[in-house]
Formats: C-alpha cells, structure tokens, sequence
C-alpha cells in the first residue's frame, strides 16, 4: 500500500512537473523570441496569451463542449481521489492465522502491533516503539517500525535484538513465512555527561 | 578549515555481531542498503488539491453556462486578461519562468528519494531494512566523544556523508586527545552500524584562560 502510494505520487508529480514546465517553456520561448518551429502554438512575442478567436474556436461544434465538461470531471475525480489517498492511512485491520489444521484464524491487526510494541520496549536500549503493519494483502503483512534509542544505546545492536526477537517473535506468533520491516532509529535527546 | 586537521576517512566494516544465520547472512552483507524513499504525501497533497480546485472550479463555471446560467465574474475577468497580455510582456515571462522553476522543482520531487535525515544502516536480517536518524547519529558519537578524558564539552554535526566533531579540551596535550577523541569517533561510527560510514573531522581547541 505505502509502495503503491509512493509510486503513484511520483509519477503524478512528475507528470504534473512536466506539464508545467512544457506550458512555461512554450511561453517563454516566444516571449524571450528564441525561433520557434511553425508547429508552435505562438507564432511571435506580440501575440497575446489566450485570444478571444482561440476560446471559440471550437465553440460552436457539437462535440466541444460536452468534451471539456468530461475532461474536466475526469480531472475532478482524480484530483479528490489523490487528495483523499493521502489522508488515508494504511494499515492493516487484521492478520489470517494459518492454524495448521486447515482452519484460519484472524488476529486483530492492532493486537499484532501491540505485542510487537511491547515486546520491542522491552528490549535493552529501547525508549519508546511504535508499531505499525501494512502490506497489500491480509497474509503477506509487512511493519513499519519507530523506534526511540535510549541514552548511550548502540544503534545497531538494538536493531540486531528487535530483528531478532521483537519481530521474530511475531512473525512466528502470526504463523507467517516473513515479517519484513522498516525499522527508524530516533535518539531521545540527552543532556551530555561528563564521564569523571 | 580543517588544514592542520585533516579528514579522517574510515573504511566501512561489516559488523559481525551475529553469531547466527551465517549462510544467509554473507549474501546480505554484500546487498546495497539503499536510501529510504519518502513517499511525498505532502506535495502530492498540494498538487492534488490544486488540480481538484482548479478544475472544480471551471466545471462548476463551464456546466452552469451551459446549463443556461450566466458566467461567474472571474472568468469574464480572466478572458480580458489573457487577451490583454502579450507574450514579451514582464508578467507573462515572470509567469512562465515560475511554471517552469515550479515544474522543475516537482520533477526533483518524483525522482530524488528524499528523507535525507534518514542514514540507512547495514542490513544483516533478510527483510528487515533500518535507518538512523542523522540527529541520533549525532547524539551516539556525541556520546563517546564525552568519553574521551580530557574532553571537557563536544559538539558533533552530522551530514550524509560527513561527520564533525568540535570539542574543548582542558587538560592533557591536545594532540593526544584529538588522536583518542578521533579513534573513539572512528569506533563509534563503526558501531552506529550505517551502511555508508561518513567520514569524521575532528577539531580539538583549548578554552580561553579565565582571568
């Protein structure tokens, strides 16, 4: 879901980059009198922007304006459902237990990430951890970790342990084959002591 | 600046902490630990919301003048201006530079990945990706410098690839402590665990007397 997300803001913020650089560079080719090819929408720096025989060109036809009316819904519709993807957060509401004998159980998706948030503070060096699955589907779920490193704990230890343990422990816990994770290491500010 | 201190360069290596899952772990120790991509909800946030104003806007307009309404006062307006400006004018080369700086600038946007406060770490668990922050780098390097005697307050900034250290040292020479102040950077960054370590720049200064 994040993955999905993060690929479609990308090519929609590209396109929408180049769209406005296009638009940009077609006026100001004209406007700082580079030679423009014939095809070009101006054809010199004294045309005006938008012309009134431009806008009703295609007025009187009778397909004009049910076209622009689409056009612009389409744009509407996509424009609220990219807004409203952001706002939206992913996160898995429940993980499918493979019990072994052909039955399937559910386990809360909070209830995962609560264990993996407690079990993760429970380790040495771990302030604070948050906890969060995401993935596509209900069985392939993945997490996505926040982790607050104590005072003089080493980074990479504490995420050899939650790796280790915290993770593994839930991922076996859930009966999954893998529990892939993006684990961020923050610092819980500290004033600095002095040794001796 | 750092002429009579010069930039230490340490090399990359490999933790080996795990004492377990040697067969799978070789692999991945040699696997890239790439940058963490941020998925650019702010922006696209922005722009979508544009976009939906922008053409809620024109829909409501175009559908209520076909619908036998008048149009709304903005677009009279907005028809006279375009007719009015022409292509040399300031206004419209302002206008179109903008676009194109701003169209620029959302094309750096799609394509770089961003978070670059995130360092991403060694990866030594197949499936399990890790990133440090650049400011808690900062605080387990400010850490050991502390540790180092004769260091009597530290400063330590960290970039993507670079780490500095200032420091005021009071007692001992203060060569030796730069040379221990600087192996004990040197082993805190190998201990940080970040896949690309930085290379560390060490100032040591004596504290002014006080009269």
């Amino acid at each position: 879901m994040f993955r999905l997300l993060r690929l479609v803001n990308r090519l929609l913020l590209g396109l929408a980059g180049l769209v406005l650089l296009c638009a940009g560079g077609v006026v100001l080719a004209v406007g700082t009198k580079l030679s423009v090819p014939t095809w070009w929408p101006y054809s010199g720096p004294h045309d005006v922007l938008l012309s009134r025989d431009d806008l009703h060109r295609w007025g009187g036809e009778g397909w004009w304006w049910p076209v622009v009316i689409a056009g612009l819904a389409v744009l509407f519709v996509l424009g609220l459902w990219w807004l409203l993807s952001q706002l939206r957060r992913a996160r898995l509401s429940e993980v499918l237990v493979d019990s072994g004998d052909g039955e399937g159980a559910r386990v809360r998706g909070r209830a995962l990430e609560e264990m993996l948030e407690r079990e993760t503070e429970a380790h040495e060096g771990v302030a604070r951890a948050r906890a969060r699955l995401t993935g596509r589907r209900r069985r392939a779920p993945a997490a996505r970790m926040r982790v607050l490193l104590e005072p003089h704990a080493s980074p990479e230890r504490t995420v050899a342990r939650v790796a280790d343990e915290a993770l593994a422990h839930a991922r076996d816990s859930a009966g999954l084959d893998a529990l892939p994770a993006e684990i961020r290491l923050r610092a819980a500010r500290h004033g600095a002591e002095r040794v001796r | 600046m750092s002429g009579e201190h010069p930039t230490e360069t340490l090399p990359t290596v490999p933790g080996g902490h795990r004492e377990d899952g040697g067969a799978h772990q070789g692999a991945y120790e040699h696997r890239r630990a790439g940058r963490f991509w941020s998925s650019r909800r702010v922006p696209a946030a922005i722009v979508a919301a544009v976009v939906l104003g922008v053409s809620g806007l024109f829909l409501y307009d175009v559908v209520s003048v076909r619908a036998g309404g008048a149009e709304m006062y903005w677009r009279r307006w907005l028809t006279r201006a375009l007719e009015g400006q022409h292509l040399d004018g300031v206004w419209v080369m302002a206008g179109s530079a903008a676009a194109m700086a701003v169209g620029l600038w959302l094309i750096w946007l799609a394509a770089t990945p961003g978070l670059r406060a995130v360092l991403p770490m060694r990866r030594h668990v197949p499936g399990v990706r890790a990133g440090l922050d650049r400011d808690a780098a900062a605080l387990v390097l400010r850490d050991r410098a502390m540790e180092v005697s004769g260091v009597q307050s530290v400063r330590v900034r960290t970039k993507r690839h670079k780490v500095k250290a200032r420091a005021r040292s009071h007692f001992r020479p203060l060569d030796d402590v730069r040379s221990d102040l600087r192996a004990a950077l040197a082993d805190g960054v190998r201990d940080l665990g970040v896949a690309k370590a930085p290379s560390v720049a060490v100032r040591v200064r004596r504290p002014k007397k006080k009269d």
